[in-house]
C-alpha cells in the first residue's frame, strides 16, 4: 500500500479550508444581495414620505432708513434677491455677499407707490398714488463667461405705462393681466366698486391693427366691503372676498360686461376674507380669513351641454394659522402655497395633498418664491432678507393622496384617480393607487375563478383516477405548459382570442352555461350503463377522453344557437343590449380575455402543486377508506382532499402570487385604463402593467418614478407574504406526512 | 342503484375528468393556433383575381372568409398589397359582388424593400448595362439575378461607410475625453484630428460613390400592371423576392419556403420589423441568455451548495431557504424596476460619472443595455438555480456523503468528486429551466435595455468587440413590439405568429430537455435508494 504523501494531505486540507471559506462567503453574499433587492426598492420610495425641510442659506440686512419695502423676490438660481420699495425702485442684492449691485426704477415717475401686485412671471403692477399705473417685468439672464462661470444679470423691462385714468372714486388697488391681445385692468375703488378696463387689439384681414377700449363699472349690490381680490393669469375671472366672509366671482371673458357667477360664503361667522390668490393652474383660488383659516375653492364645471357652467366649490382645507392670513403666495411650479399670518408665521402647504409642509421662523412681513418653487425669500420685521432653500421634492404625495379619495381640480367630487402626466405644465398629477390595486385584484380574481376549479379538479383526476402511464405523460405536458412565455399567451389572447370572443360573446357565455347542462345530461344518460363491464373497462382512467366530445358539443351548440338567442332575447345585438339595458360597455380587451390568459398562465402552477400535495397523501389512508366501503369519490372528498387541503391552499396562494405579478399578459390584453368597475366586460390597469407602461416616461428621482417603485414594493410585499405563507403551509404538510 | 350513482359521487369523478379534458383541450388549442398560423406564413399562397360586378377587378391573397352578422351574407378578405397604389393592404369584399374568381398563372408577387407586397402582371423591362432579358416565364428572376453582383457591391459599400462612421465616432469620443481632461495641442491629439480628417474625406468619397451606384442601379426597372391595368414602375433593386405562386410546383414552393426560413434566421428585419428576418432578435436573445448564464449559474450553484452542504441547519437557514424559494415567485417586473434603479441608474450612472464624464449628459452605461438586462435576468434566475442545486444535492442519500468521508475524503473532495457529479443532471435541469425562463421573460427587459430596432449587434468586429453598453433586440419583445406597437397590426400578424412559433419552440425544446434530464436522474437515484 502506498503511503499518503504528507505534502498532498496538507494541500488537500488547505484547499478544503479555502473552499469552505469561499463557499460560505460566496453563498452568504448571494443570499444577502438577493435580499438587498427589497431594501433597495423600498429605499427609493422612502423620500416620498420624508417631511419637507428648509434651510436658511442667506441672510442679508437691508439698509435701514430706506423707504418701506412693498415686495421681495428672487431668481431661480437663488443667487440674487430683490426688493421693491414704495418709490418704485428695484434693488438687487447679491445674496452671497449681501451687497446691492444693481438698482433700477420701475418708472421715471416721481410719486409714491400705493400698491403692488405681481403675477407668476414676475410681472409687477405698480399703482401710484396719482392713479397712474406702471407694469414692469423683472427678468434674470444667465451669462456664462469663457471659463463657464455663471453670473446672473437682472433686467427690468418696462411693459407699460398707463396714465391716470378717470375713475369715479380713488383707487385702493389695481391688477393688470394680459392674454392674447387683450389687456385687462381691474381697479378696486374706495367706494367698494370695481372698474374694469379692457384694451383689445384686433387685426383684420389686411393686417391692420385696431385698438379698442372697453371700460365699465361693476355697479352691483355686494354682500359686504371688498377686502381682497385677485384675477387669473388670463384676466378671465375676477375673484373678490368681502368683510362678511363672502367669496364672489365674475366672468370677465366678454369685453363689454362682467357676469357675476358665484356668491358663496367662504368664511363662516361673518368673518372677513383677508387674502386671496390663484393657485398655479388658475382653476382654484386660495382663500385666507381673519381667523387664520386657509381653504381652496375650485371652479368646477357642472350641468350638461350648453348649460354647463363653472361654479365655485370648496375643495381643500389647509392647516390654519393662529391669526389672520395676511398674504398668500402661490408657487409657480406646483400646487403649493406660501401663506403669511398676521403674527408673521409662514406656512408652506400643498393644496392637493393638504399636506402642511413647513413652518418658517422668524416672522416675516413679506415673502417671495423662486421660479422653481424650491427657494423662498422673506423680509422680516427687522429688515433682514432671509433666503431658504426649500426641500420638498414630493409635496403632492401623502398616504391620503395614494390611498384616499381626493378632490382634484375640475372633478365634481372627491375620487380615486390615477393620471400621472398630461401635456400641460400646470397639470395636477393624480397618484391614487386604489384603481391600480383594484385592477390587480379584479384581474386576479376573475382569473382565479376560472383557473382554480379547473386546475384542482384536473389534478385530482390525474393523481387519483387516471392510469399510471397517463399520469406520466400529463405531468410533463402541464410542466411544459407552465413554461410558455407570458408574452406568447398575451399575444394570442389579445390578437387572436379577443376578436373572436368579441364577435361571439353571447356564444361564449352560452357555452359556459351549456357545458354543465350537457355534462349533467350525459351523466343521466350514462347512469344505467355505468356498471356494465365494457364501459367500466374502457372508462377507468379514461373518462376524460369520453368527455372531449361533450366540450365540443357544448361549444358547437352554443355557437349554433347564439344568433337565434341574440335575435330573440336581445334584439339582435347583445352588446347594444348590454349597453342600453344594463349600462355596461363592452370592450374588446376585457376581463373574460384576461381571466382566460392569466388562467392559462396559472393553471399549470396550481395543477402541479396540487397534484404533488394529493400524491403525497399516504396510500394507506386511501386504501383504508376504500376498504371500509367508501366509493372512490367519497374517499377523495372525505379523506384525500381534507388531508391535502393545506397543500391545495398553498397551490392557490402561489397561483395567486403569479397572477398578481403577471405583467405582459395584462399589458397586452387589457386597455390599461385605470377604472374602478367590477364589470367583466371591460378592462383594468394593474400595478405591474402600470409600472411597465409608465416607467419609460418617469424621470429618475421624480415623483412618478418613486411612486412606481412604491407600486413595485407593494407587489413585492404582496407576493412575498403570499408565497411565504404558502411555503410555510407546505413545510408543515411535508412534516406531517413525510415524504412518501 | 340510480340513487347510488349520484350518492357515490360517480358524476363528480367525471366532472374532474371534464376539468382535465378542458385543460388539455385549451393547451392543445393554443399550440394548434400557433402552429397553424406560424407554419403557414411562409408557404406561398395562391393569388386570386376577383372580377367584381362593377367591372373592376382585384388581385390578392384570400386571407379569410366570414359571414356578416345579421344578414347571413358571406364576405372575403383579400390581401391586396400595393400599398403605394391603394393606401391599404387589406380589403373586404362581399361574396355576392364577385362575378368570377380565377387564379391566373402569370401573376407576379413582389416582396419589396418598402410598401409591402406588390401583386400584378409584368409588362416590360427598362434595364441598362446588363443583357436585355429573354422573354419567358422566369425572365424577371433572371434579370434580378443579373443585378445581384451590383447589389452586393452597393451593400458592401454601405457596410464600409457604417464602419467608417463608427471609427469616426470612436475618435470623437477620444477627442471629447482629451478636451475634458484639458489636454491641448498634444501630438497624439493632432494625429487623431488628422486621422479623423482622413476618415472624413474617405467617408465623403464613399458616400458619393454609393449615391452614384445606387442611383445607377435604381434606373433598372420593370413596369408592372395591377389588376385593373394601372402601370407601376418598380426599381429592380427594390425587389427583395419575386415569385409566381399560381405557377409553382410543390417543390418550387418548398424551395421558396426554405428560402424564407433562411431569411428568417439570417437576415435583418425590414419595414419596421414586420418583414424580413429575425437575425438580430435571435442573436440578442441568445447573447442575453449566454451572459445571464455566466452571471447567474456560478453564483446560484455556490449559494445552493452553501445552503445544503455548508450552512449549519438552523432557523436562519430555514428562513433563508424559504426566502430564496419565494424570490422565484416575485413578479419579474419587480426585478425589472430594481434593475433600472440599481443597475442602470445606480451602477451605470456611477460608471458614467467615473469613466465617461466627458460624454455626459449623454449616458454611456447609465442607460439600458445588454449588461444590465443580463444582470437583472441573472438575479431573476438565481433563485431557480439555487433551488435546483439544493434539491439535486438534497436528493443524494446521506450515506454517500458519510461513505466518502469515512474513506478520509475532505468535504471539498466529497463535493467535487462525488456529490457534484451525482447532482449534475439536477443542476443542469435548473440551468435549462433558468435559461428557458430568461428566453421567455419580456417585462424586465423592456425597462432595462431592449429596443425595437438596435442599430448594431452587441458583438461585432469593432474594438472592443463585445459592447455591453449597447441596447439589443429580443424575440419576446419583438412579439410585443410588432404585435402591439406597430402601425399596421394586421399586416404584421404573420410575422408575430412566426416569432411566437420560434420563441415557443426554443422554450419548449429547453424545457423538454430539462424534464427529460430530471426524469432520468430520478430513475438513477431511485436505484440508489434501494
Amino acid at each position: 500500500m502506498q503511503k499518503l504523501d504528507k505534502q498532498f494531505i496538507k494541500k488537500v486540507r488547505r484547499q478544503d479550508r479555502f473552499a469552505t471559506r469561499a463557499i460560505t462567503v460566496g453563498g452568504l453574499l448571494v443570499i444577502a444581495s438577493v435580499i438587498a433587492i427589497l431594501v433597495l426598492i423600498v429605499r427609493v420610495t422612502l423620500p416620498l414620505f420624508q417631511p419637507a425641510s428648509a434651510e436658511v442659506i442667506h441672510r442679508v440686512a437691508v439698509a435701514s432708513g430706506q423707504p418701506p419695502v412693498l415686495a421681495v423676490g428672487m431668481d431661480d438660481t437663488q443667487e440674487v434677491g430683490f426688493t421693491l420699495n414704495n418709490t418704485g425702485l428695484f434693488s438687487f442684492y447679491n445674496l452671497a455677499s449681501g451687497k446691492t449691485f444693481f438698482t433700477a426704477p420701475a418708472s421715471d415717475r416721481k410719486a409714491k407707490v400705493q400698491s403692488v401686485e405681481s403675477n407668476k412671471n414676475n410681472v409687477f403692477t405698480l399703482l401710484w398714488n396719482d392713479n397712474s399705473v406702471t407694469v414692469a417685468q423683472v427678468d434674470f439672464r444667465l451669462l456664462y463667461d469663457e471659463f463657464g462661470q455663471r453670473t446672473v444679470q437682472p433686467e427690468i423691462t418696462r411693459m407699460g405705462e398707463y396714465p391716470a385714468q378717470r375713475y369715479p372714486a380713488p383707487i385702493k388697488s389695481m391688477m393688470v393681466r394680459s392674454h392674447e391681445d387683450r389687456l385687462t385692468q381691474v381697479a378696486l375703488l374706495a367706494d367698494n366698486r370695481f372698474q374694469i378696463d379692457h384694451a383689445v387689439v384686433t387685426t383684420n384681414i389686411l393686417g391692420e391693427e385696431k385698438k379698442e377700449t372697453f371700460s365699465f363699472l361693476l355697479n352691483e349690490e355686494l354682500p359686504g366691503a371688498i377686502t381682497a381680490f385677485t384675477l387669473d393669469e388670463n384676466g378671465y375671472a375676477l375673484f373678490a372676498g368681502t368683510d362678511t366672509g363672502s367669496l364672489l366671482r365674475w366672468d370677465l371673458r366678454e369685453n363689454e360686461r362682467a357676469e357675476r357667477t358665484d356668491n358663496v360664503v367662504a368664511v363662516s361667522g361673518d368673518k372677513p376674507v383677508t387674502a386671496l390668490a390663484m393657485v398655479f393652474g388658475d382653476i382654484s383660488v386660495a382663500v385666507g380669513d381673519a381667523d387664520g383659516g386657509l381653504v381652496t375653492w375650485s371652479q368646477i364645471w357642472s350641468g350638461e351641454g350648453n348649460d354647463r357652467v363653472q361654479r365655485l366649490r370648496k375643495t381643500h382645507t389647509l392647516t390654519s394659522h393662529q391669526t389672520a392670513v395676511e398674504r398668500i403666495i402661490p408657487s409657480r411650479r406646483s400646487k403649493s402655497l406660501v401663506s403669511l399670518g398676521a403674527d408673521g408665521k409662514t406656512h408652506l402647504d400643498h393644496m392637493t395633498s393638504e399636506k402642511h409642509l413647513l413652518d418658517l421662523e422668524p416672522s416675516l412681513t413679506m415673502a417671495g418664491i423662486s421660479g422653481q418653487g424650491n427657494g423662498l425669500i422673506g423680509l422680516d420685521s427687522r429688515n433682514n432678507l432671509t433666503v431658504w432653500r426649500v426641500d420638498a421634492p414630493h409635496p403632492e404625495i401623502s398616504l391620503k393622496t395614494l390611498f384616499g379619495k381626493v378632490w382634484y381640480e375640475s372633478y365634481d367630487k372627491p375620487e380615486y384617480v390615477w393620471q400621472s402626466s398630461s401635456a400641460s405644465d400646470d397639470f395636477e398629477p393624480k397618484f391614487s393607487l386604489v384603481p391600480l390595486l383594484f385592477g390587480t385584484i379584479k384581474g386576479t380574481l376573475y382569473a382565479m375563478i376560472f383557473a382554480v376549479p379547473l386546475a384542482i379538479f384536473g389534478a385530482v383526476y390525474t393523481s387519483q383516477f387516471s392510469t399510471a402511464t397517463f399520469k406520466k405523460t400529463v405531468k410533463p405536458v402541464v410542466e411544459i405548459m407552465a413554461s410558455i412565455p407570458s408574452v406568447v399567451i398575451g399575444f394570442l389572447i389579445a390578437l387572436w382570442l379577443a376578436p373572436i370572443v368579441e364577435k361571439a360573446i353571447l356564444g361564449v357565455i352560452l357555452g359556459v352555461l351549456f357545458l354543465p347542462l350537457i355534462f349533467v345530461t350525459i351523466m343521466a344518460i350514462l347512469k344505467p350503463f355505468y356498471k356494465t363491464p365494457t364501459l367500466q373497462n374502457f372508462c377507468n382512467g379514461h373518462e376524460f377522453l369520453l368527455l372531449v366530445p361533450v366540450i365540443l358539443l357544448a361549444g358547437a351548440l352554443a355557437m349554433g344557437i347564439a344568433p337565434t338567442v341574440e335575435h330573440m332575447l336581445f334584439g339582435g345585438n347583445f352588446k347594444q343590449w348590454l349597453y342600453n339595458d344594463l349600462g355596461l360597455r363592452y370592450d374588446q380587451r376585457n376581463c373574460i380575455i384576461i381571466a382566460f390568459g392569466l388562467g392559462i398562465a396559472v393553471i399549470p402552477i396550481i395543477f402541479s402543486i396540487t397534484e404533488d400535495a394529493i400524491s403525497n397523501i399516504p396510500p394507506s389512508l386511501t386504501a383504508a377508506s376504500l376498504a371500509l366501503g367508501a366509493s372512490r369519490w367519497q374517499t377523495i372528498w372525505r379523506v384525500v382532499l381534507p388531508s391535502a387541503s393545506p397543500g391545495i391552499f398553498a397551490a392557490i396562494m402561489i397561483g395567486f402570487g403569479r397572477a398578481v405579478g403577471e405583467t405582459m399578459i395584462v399589458l397586452m390584453a387589457t386597455g390599461n385604463t385605470p377604472i374602478l368597475d367590477w364589470s367583466i366586460f371591460n378592462g383594468m390597469r394593474t400595478l405591474s402593467a402600470n409600472i411597465a407602461v409608465e416607467i419609460p416616461e418617469a424621470p429618475m428621482g421624480g415623483t412618478l418614478y418613486r411612486v412606481l417603485f412604491l407600486c413595485a414594493s407593494m407587489l413585492f410585499a404582496l407576493t412575498f407574504v403570499v408565497n411565504t405563507g404558502a411555503e410555510l403551509v407546505r413545510e408543515r404538510l411535508r412534516k406531517k406526512y413525510g415524504r412518501y | 342503484m340510480t340513487k347510488k350513482f349520484w350518492r357515490q359521487g360517480e358524476p363528480f369523478v367525471w366532472a374532474t375528468g371534464l376539468a382535465l379534458s378542458l385543460i388539455l383541450f385549451l393547451t392543445l388549442l393554443l399550440f394548434y393556433v400557433v402552429l397553424a398560423n406560424g407554419l403557414a406564413v411562409f408557404w406561398p399562397k395562391k393569388v386570386a383575381l376577383a372580377t367584381l360586378q362593377d367591372g373592376r377587378s382585384l388581385l390578392g391573397e384570400i386571407v379569410q372568409e366570414e359571414t356578416i352578422p345579421h344578414n347571413e351574407k358571406k364576405r372575403l378578405q383579400f390581401k391586396i398589397g400595393n400599398r403605394d397604389l391603394y393606401g391599404l393592404d387589406f380589403k373586404w369584399v362581399d361574396a355576392s359582388e364577385i362575378t368570377s374568381l380565377t387564379y391566373p398563372k402569370d401573376v407576379h408577387v413582389l416582396e419589396r424593400q418598402e410598401y409591402g407586397n406588390f401583386y400584378g402582371y409584368l409588362s416590360e423591362f427598362e434595364v441598362k448595362g446588363i443583357a436585355p432579358p429573354v422573354s419567358g416565364s422566369n425572365s424577371l428572376a433572371q434579370t434580378i439575378g443579373a443585378l445581384e453582383d451590383r447589389k452586393v457591391e452597393v451593400h458592401l459599400l454601405g457596410k464600409k461607410i457604417a464602419n467608417l462612421n463608427r471609427r469616426v465616432e470612436l475618435i470623437d469620443h477620444h477627442l471629447a475625453k482629451a478636451r475634458y481632461n484639458k489636454e491641448e495641442n498634444t501630438p497624439a491629439l493632432a494625429a487623431m484630428q488628422g486621422e479623423k480628417q482622413g476618415l472624413k474625406t474617405e467617408f465623403e468619397a464613399l458616400v458619393s460613390i454609393l449615391g452614384e451606384k445606387s442611383a445607377a442601379l435604381a434606373t433598372n426597372q420593370a413596369i408592372f400592371t395591377d389588376a385593373n391595368g394601372q402601370p407601376k414602375a418598380i426599381a429592380l433593386p427594390n425587389i427583395v423576392r419575386a415569385y409566381q405562386p399560381n405557377n409553382m410546383s410543390f417543390f418550387a414552393k418548398c424551395a421558396y419556403y426554405l428560402e424564407r426560413l433562411r431569411e428568417l434566421f439570417f437576415d435583418e428585419p425590414r419595414e419596421s420589423n414586420t418583414e424580413g428576418g429575425l437575425f438580430p432578435a435571435i442573436f440578442g436573445t441568445v447573447m442575453l441568455i449566454f451572459l445571464m448564464s455566466i452571471l447567474s449559474f456560478p453564483l446560484g450553484v455556490l449559494a445552493g451548495i452553501y445552503l445544503r452542504e455548508y450552512a449549519k441547519d438552523g432557523w436562519l437557514v430555514k428562513m433563508v431557504r424559504i426566502a430564496v424559494n419565494n424570490l422565484a415567485g416575485i413578479p419579474s417586473i419587480v426585478y425589472g424596476i430594481f434593475g433600472l434603479g440599481f443597475f442602470v441608474y445606480g451602477i451605470g450612472g456611477g460608471i458614467d460619472q467615473l469613466f465617461f464624464p466627458e460624454r455626459l449628459p449623454t449616458p454611456t452605461f447609465g442607460t439600458g443595455g445588454i449588461l444590465w438586462t443580463s444582470l437583472t435576468l441573472g438575479l431573476l434566475t438565481v433563485p431557480v438555480v439555487i433551488v435546483a442545486t439544493e434539491e439535486a444535492l438534497g436528493s443524494i442519500p446521506p450515506g454517500i456523503r458519510e461513505g466518502s468521508q469515512a474513506l478520509a475524503a475532505t468535504k471539498l473532495q466529497t463535493l467535487t468528486r462525488i456529490l457534484l457529479p451525482m447532482a449534475s443532471p439536477g443542476i443542469l435541469t435548473g440551468f435549462i429551466l433558468a435559461m428557458a425562463r430568461a428566453a421567455g421573460e419580456v417585462a424586465p427587459l423592456m425597462i432595462t435595455g431592449v429596443v425595437k430596432l438596435a442599430p448594431a449587434l452587441p458583438l461585432d468586429g469593432v474594438f472592443p468587440f463585445l459592447h455591453l453598453d449597447r441596447k439589443f433586440m429580443h424575440l419576446g419583445f419583438h412579439i410585443y413590439d410588432i404585435g402591439f406597437q406597430s402601425p399596421n397590426v394586421e399586416a404584421a400578424k404573420p410575422m408575430v405568429y412566426v416569432t411566437t412559433l420560434l420563441l415557443i419552440l426554443i422554450v419548449l425544446a429547453m424545457t423538454s430537455t430539462a424534464i427529460y434530464l430530471r426524469n432520468k436522474m430520478r430513475q438513477r437515484h431511485s436505484v440508489v435508494d434501494v
